[in-house]
């Protein structure tokens, strides 16, 4: 069995909650528009310039996130149980240049908030005039499972809905999201929580920055009286991802040995797709689809004469090992290389182990602290002394 | 009849840093101290500019071993190269400890330019500790 540890999760100081928690009253038991008011506050008031937030497409099939400037067009769902692409790419994209000129809120999920904090220290993002609105994530669907959802209610209504009454949402879910690391957003300028709420009546607001309090002033919003449910909530949903996920390395991550491996990727068309969705796999080109490894077809009979046979393309496990050291120190386990994959590999029982085994050896938890260095640009003169001389 | 089973020679390939390593496994060689031929030299201008996919591959491609070699902590010409080479070496042996590969085909040590003897005497115990392994399984897959 893989060893596991549970990891202390982002920064939650008490005094700070009490102090500027606000709730957002619900009108008519409806979430999705009763966020949309308030972010069409955001816009109309030019606290922000531009949104990008989650918003259906016309035939209504999928989210994606949009670029939104003007009030009137806003129709955005913040809580679209579908994660298509990483909003955290978008903003490195973006802001890698030069910052942005006047505030840009983006609506993140907790995974996505991950994965911008280590784009920022890995320096691919720059967060100067990003405000993080963060939301409590209660799990998103697979692409086609969102797209062709084979319940009556939507996939929003169904997620909403299971979080009060418990439904069989959790067959629905990603693995992904089965086993998060954190489901409640931590970096977050401001927080659109659910989590010990009652989403048809009131939504939690809480301010967690400069940036956030900036943002919300002038904006009505009541006082949140009690904190003591969502403690409670927050406290049972991170126990049971952290059961999930522990159970989760234990019976589906049993890839051992070579044979095993080679199985495991059996399917691989060596697509990259894995490599191209992944927010932390950052590199404008990567390494594996430039020419590096193409050698003239000399050499290749040489080869051939040496082994007797070999695949082609033969760099499958060279491409998923050398992504693996690169990246997986960071890796947030957002699982959107395992929902890009046209094989179906389940690339989470491969990546779950691995970065949780590797986090432990470097005591690291990506995404959860800004000013912490990345475990491979720094290093202490006396460590790992068996290492290097046993 | 009796058939001579030849003994296994494993093939080592060596990352050795230009200011360190390689100088010591040149003075090996010029002071004629004897070290087994198993060790195939790539030169690097530092053990911090090993990346794993040069590892990877060697191991991919049937290597038996791959050492990496770089100059004593402190004395890295490049001041930490070798120290964010042995984070990286910690990094890969988790990797391969996790999807269950050998990590012990992998070593990272420290030989100074005046060290001929520690190379010669860590290519042997290299040397001997993966004859121990056996070959390495992955040389027999194709479908990798
Ligand atoms: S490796 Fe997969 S799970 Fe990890 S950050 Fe990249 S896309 Fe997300
Ligand atoms: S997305 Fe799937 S098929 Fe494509 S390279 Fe990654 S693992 Fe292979
Ligand atoms: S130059 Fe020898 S290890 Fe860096």
């Amino acid at each position: 069995m893989v060893q596991i540890r549970l990891q202390n999760i982002g920064t939650f100081s008490m005094g700070d909650i009490k102090m500027t928690d606000k709730v957002l009253k619900v009108k008519n038991g409806d979430t999705v528009a009763s966020v949309n008011d308030l972010l069409k506050e955001l816009l109309k008031s030019k606290k922000v310039q531009a949104l990008l937030v989650m918003q259906e497409v016309p035939s209504k099939a999928m989210s994606f996130p949009v670029l939104i400037s003007d009030p009137d067009k806003l129709n955005s769902n913040v809580f679209a149980p579908v994660l298509p692409v990483s909003t955290a790419t978008i903003i490195s994209k973006i802001t890698k240049v030069e910052s942005a000129s006047k505030p840009i809120g983006v609506v993140m999920r907790s995974c996505q908030i991950r994965a911008l904090v280590e784009l920022v220290k890995l320096n691919q993002a720059n967060i100067e005039n990003i405000v993080i609105i963060g939301v409590d994530c209660l799990g998103t669907f697979p692409v086609n499972t969102y797209s062709d959802f084979p319940e009556k209610a939507t996939p929003t209504e169904f997620i909403l809905d299971s979080f009060k009454k418990k439904s069989d949402v959790v067959k629905y879910l990603r693995s992904a999201c089965y086993t998060c690391k954190d489901p409640i957003p931590s970096n977050a300028d401001i927080i659109i929580g659910l989590y010990g709420m009652d989403p048809q009546k009131e939504l939690l607001i809480q301010i967690n920055s400069k940036k956030g309090k900036k943002l919300l002033e002038g904006i009505q919003l009541e006082v949140s009286k009690d904190t003591n449910d969502r403690e409670k909530a927050i406290k049972r949903i991170r126990e049971e991802k952290a059961k999930n996920r522990m159970e989760f390395i234990k019976d589906k991550s049993n890839i051992k040995g070579i044979d095993a491996l080679a199985k495991f990727f059996d399917k691989c068309v060596n697509c990259h797709n894995c490599m191209k969705v992944c927010p932390i796999c950052y590199c404008r080109e990567c390494l594996f689809e430039s020419s590096v490894f193409d050698l003239e077809v000399n050499k290749y009979i040489g080869k051939a004469e040496k082994k007797g046979l070999f695949k082609m393309p033969s760099d499958s496990l060279l491409f998923h090992t050398t992504r693996m050291n690169h990246m997986v120190v960071s890796c947030v386990g957002c699982g959107l290389c395992e929902q890009a994959c046209p094989s179906d590999i389940p690339l989470m029982e491969i990546i779950i182990p691995i970065g949780e085994n590797v986090q432990k050896e470097f005591e690291y938890n990506p995404g959860s602290d800004i000013e912490k260095k990345v475990p491979m640009v720094i290093y202490k003169e006396d460590e790992y002394q068996e290492v290097g001389e046993k | 009849m009796v058939i001579e089973m030849e003994e296994f020679e494993p093939k080592i390939v060596g990352f050795l840093c230009n200011w360190c390593s390689y100088a010591g496994a040149d003075l090996a060689g010029t002071s004629r101290i004897q070290y087994p031929p198993n060790v195939r030299i790539i030169k690097v201008m530092c053990s911090g500019s090993v990346d794993s996919v040069y590892i990877m591959r060697a191991l991919l491609e049937g290597a038996d071993g791959v050492f990496i070699g770089g100059c004593h902590p402190g004395d890295c010409h490049y001041l930490d190269g070798n120290y964010k080479a042995r984070r990286r070496a910690v990094l890969l042996k988790s990797i391969l400890e996790t999807l269950g590969l050998e990590k012990e085909r992998i070593w990272i040590r420290w030989v100074s330019a005046s060290e001929g003897q520690k190379f010669a005497d860590t290519m042997k115990e290299m040397t001997e500790e993966i004859k121990k392994l056996g070959p390495n399984p992955i040389a027999k897959h194709w479908n990798i």
